[in-house]
């Protein structure tokens, strides 16, 4: 059973009652009808995918609701850190 | 009409005896979600305080995450509406029912489908989880004893994995 440390419940808790969310620190662009088609695209399907540490966005949607950033590493799967939503990039 | 109605619980309210492990049904209850960015907004509506750590309750009052409580009390119970406060109180009594399972091994049963570290999750302690695959919000209201709550559609499911898991403890 993988554990997960959730930020917002202080202490570990099991990976099913977490879910992913897909990479995290991607901001929605300002202006949106400024962009072109192709910045657009990017802007929607176009992930890092790094082999390595990857940060990344989970919810723990069976325990306090709320979305946190985690920096996993993709190749291991071991959970480097977790920290709550809004805090700078680690 | 409403007193011509039967009200019909999701699942039998005998109590199931199964290896020192007792599984009933609470009486009907009120609930309410509460919910606001500052807890002193719902204390001052309420009158009464709210935990604050994610994970404890106070009372009927549980705090389940950084802005969320769910409010337990006696069928019937009214309260504030909220009306015009930064706050959200929603009732969501008929949402779930409530199973309580009791006894030395009460503990052992719940841990058959939940991921939790029992022996580590005090008296007193509220959380939402899983069993198995079904959303549960578990609160320890003794050693020996456990109150499960859960949304009345999964009720059936829940109360015979937790039955035949009590038939099964070896």
């Amino acid at each position: 059973m993988l554990l997960v440390h959730c930020p917002y419940c202080e202490e570990k808790r099991a990976e099913i009652e977490f879910a992913y969310a897909g990479e995290a620190h991607i901001a929605r662009p300002l202006d949106p009808a400024a962009m072109s088609d192709e910045d657009w695209a990017r802007y929607l399907f176009i992930r890092s995918n790094p082999r390595g540490r990857h940060h990344e966005r989970w919810r723990h949607i069976h325990g306090c609701g709320r979305f946190f950033n985690a920096v996993r590493d993709t190749v291991t799967d071991k959970f480097e850190v977790t920290y709550k939503a809004g805090e700078p990039r680690r | 009409m409403s007193e011509a109605l039967a009200r019909i619980d999701p699942v039998s309210g005998s109590a199931v005896f199964a290896n020192g492990v007792t599984l009933t049904l609470v009486e009907p209850m009120a609930r309410f979600s509460l919910r606001a960015r500052q807890p002193e907004a719902l204390e001052q509506l309420l009158g009464f305080k709210l935990p604050r750590k994610i994970g404890a309750s106070l009372d009927c009052a549980a705090c389940l995450g950084p802005d969320e409580w769910l409010l337990r009390a006696a069928a019937g119970t009214k309260i504030a509406s909220g009306s015009g406060q930064p706050v959200s109180i929603t009732e969501i009594s008929e949402r779930s029912v409530c199973l309580i399972v009791e006894g030395a091994r009460a503990a052992e049963v719940l841990a058959s489908g939940c991921p939790l570290d029992l022996d580590r999750f005090a008296v007193g302690r509220a959380t939402r989880t899983v069993f198995e695959t079904v959303e549960i919000i578990l609160l320890r209201t003794g050693e020996d004893r456990f109150q499960v709550e859960v949304w009345r559609s999964f009720a059936p499911w829940l109360r015979t994995a937790l039955e035949t898991a009590a038939l099964q403890l070896r």
